[in-house]
């Protein structure tokens, strides 16, 4: 029994990725299953046959074979770095600014607290009305939707600086520009790509939600096209491909985290 | 330490990094808290003061005064005339946190200072290994600070002010933060280093061995808001290892402050605040 036990909580790399796939392929049967004894219109099975298009065959059309669908891919990613970037650009400076002033931070600090809290889809009929159907209305979205958390994360990473090493920076006759580049920003760096990484989640809800309710464009029209022709294994498959994107950007920005943190050491 | 005794750094002790400074009756008050009053002191070219009391009574207050980093309320410091408002270029500081950049390592860290004062890469690609050997951390170049001990960090920390030959260092309780034997191997070590490179060094500590093994002189600060008790000339036989620890007058300018500070500790012990 015990020797059970040992083996199921063992941290060995063959337990472990015995159980990641074990877990995936009764995931995908269940799915399998359950496509199956639904009618198409309603639900698809991961792979599928006669009667009942698979999810797996869909996307591999779509991606190797559909010209249309890869410009509706590349138009959401579009999309979303466009929004994505500029959101970094603008809160990581104004995050460790705040910092610094406290007076900028006492004046904005509750406009940022409710803007945090705020469902941003709901500021999307708003948008719409003041700013209409382009791109860049878009780009405001999932700007807004990444904007507060890598904020919001920034601020208080470059708050916490430890106040000593702002005493050895002055005891050094640092400049203000090199206690950014010497203290403020390593420390917070960390911080701000753990606020990188949530944002990006949040990115990829407001890209979606962009791309329903301005213009329809990218993958969001893809996903209302199938779903109007009741075309499930369509809808599956592109919800495949949104999820595979956030998963990659949620890699990218943990593989950033991994690295500039090394420093926190044992100490983390 | 593998560190020859005879090396000729990028500048040799013989040039003149010394000061002389002056501290003018200065007090230093946070709103109605009276920290200290009525210091008057002088520290003279390569001379080692050190200056010992109580947790509590200001003394490293009086340490970060002296460096420019926090302004006094009454009274004046000079440095070699000039007045003192801000950290000046010739003042070193090693602080008792360490306050080493945990993204550095520990040559980024020793070139810190070198860096901001805008040294070349090739001035500092020919320094900072220099204070690197002279510390003792031959080796460890690219070693960020969480993989060193805490007395290797306090190598690093004094290499680092070290690297910007100073000519006057100010060390704030240096190794109240390592183990005490780390802590007494580098009270030999920064002896040793000041005898290659001797400057005028202010040493603050609560440790009463402390201040009279490393001290020319040792100031004693005493009283809530504190001020200047006592000034001791240590004389102890020069250079200053192991065996003075053994020295008659050792013992006897220990007990001697001892006794001075013993009310004064008991009371900071039973001080609730």
């Amino acid at each position: 029994m015990s020797k059970v036990l040992a083996l199921i909580n063992s941290d060995h790399r063959s337990v472990r990725w015995g159980t990641v796939i074990f877990s995936l392929l009764v995931g995908a049967a269940l799915w399998e299953s359950v496509g199956w004894s639904f009618n198409q219109a309603i639900m698809a099975p991961l792979i599928g046959g006669a009667d009942h298009p698979g999810t797996i065959p869909r996307l591999y059309k779509y991606i190797v074979h559909d010209e249309e669908y890869r410009l509706s891919l590349l138009q959401s990613v579009q999309l979303f770095s466009t929004g994505f970037a500029l959101a970094v650009v603008f809160s990581v400076p104004l995050g460790i600014i705040m910092a610094r002033l406290a007076t900028l931070r006492v004046a904005l600090e509750s406009y940022i607290l409710v803007l945090y809290v705020t469902p941003m889809i709901a500021l999307i009929p708003f948008i719409l009305s003041i700013l209409g159907f382009d791109f860049w209305p878009k780009v405001l979205v999932v700007f807004l939707f990444a904007f507060f958390p890598i904020l919001y994360n920034t601020l208080e990473g470059a708050r916490s600086v430890k106040p000593e090493l702002l005493e050895v920076a002055k005891s050094f006759r640092s400049s203000e520009v090199a206690i950014w580049f010497d203290v403020l920003i390593p420390y917070t760096l960390p911080y701000t790509l753990t606020g990188i990484r949530q944002a990006a989640g949040r990115a990829l809800v407001g890209m979606v939600a962009a791309e329903f309710f301005l213009a329809t464009s990218g993958l969001g029209e893809e996903l209302i096209t199938a779903s109007r022709n009741f075309d499930m294994a369509g809808v599956l498959a592109t919800i495949l491909v949104i999820t595979g994107l956030g998963i990659t950007f949620m890699r990218i920005a943990q593989a950033f985290e991994q690295k500039y943190s090394a420093w926190r050491g044992v100490n983390r | 330490m593998s560190v020859d005794l005879n090396a000729d750094g990028p500048a040799d002790g013989q040039s003149d990094r010394s000061a002389r400074i002056e501290i003018n009756s200065i007090g230093k008050r946070y709103g109605d808290l009276q920290v200290f009053q009525d210091i008057n002191l002088d520290f003279n070219e390569r001379e080692i003061v050190t200056i010992v009391g109580p947790s509590g009574c200001g003394k490293t207050t009086l340490l970060r005064c002296i460096d420019g980093l926090l302004p006094v309320s009454e009274g004046e410091i000079r440095i070699e005339g000039e007045l003192m408002t801000t950290p000046r270029e010739g003042v070193a500081m090693v602080f008792q946190h360490f306050g080493l950049f945990p993204w550095k390592t520990v040559f980024q860290n020793v070139g810190y200072g070198l860096k901001l004062a805008g040294a070349s890469k090739a001035e500092i690609a020919e320094k900072v290994p220099y204070f690197i050997n002279l510390v003792g951390l031959d080796g460890f170049d690219s070693s960020f600070p969480y993989q060193l001990s805490g007395g290797m960090q306090q190598r690093c920390g004094l290499a680092r002010a070290l690297a910007m030959e100073p000519s006057v260092l100010l060390m704030d309780e240096p190794f109240a933060a390592v183990d005490a034997q780390t802590r007494e191997i580098l009270q030999f070590e920064l002896l040793r280093i000041w005898d290659m490179r001797p400057m005028t060094m202010i040493f603050v500590t609560h440790s009463i061995e402390e201040a009279v093994l490393m001290g020319d002189r040792v100031v004693v600060l005493k009283g809530r808001p504190s001020s200047v008790f006592e000034i001791i000339d240590v004389n102890l036989p020069a250079p200053r290892d192991r065996s003075t620890l053994a020295h008659p007058r050792f013992s006897e300018l220990r007990e001697h402050v001892w006794g001075t500070l013993m009310d004064e500790v008991r009371a900071a012990e039973f001080d609730v605040n």
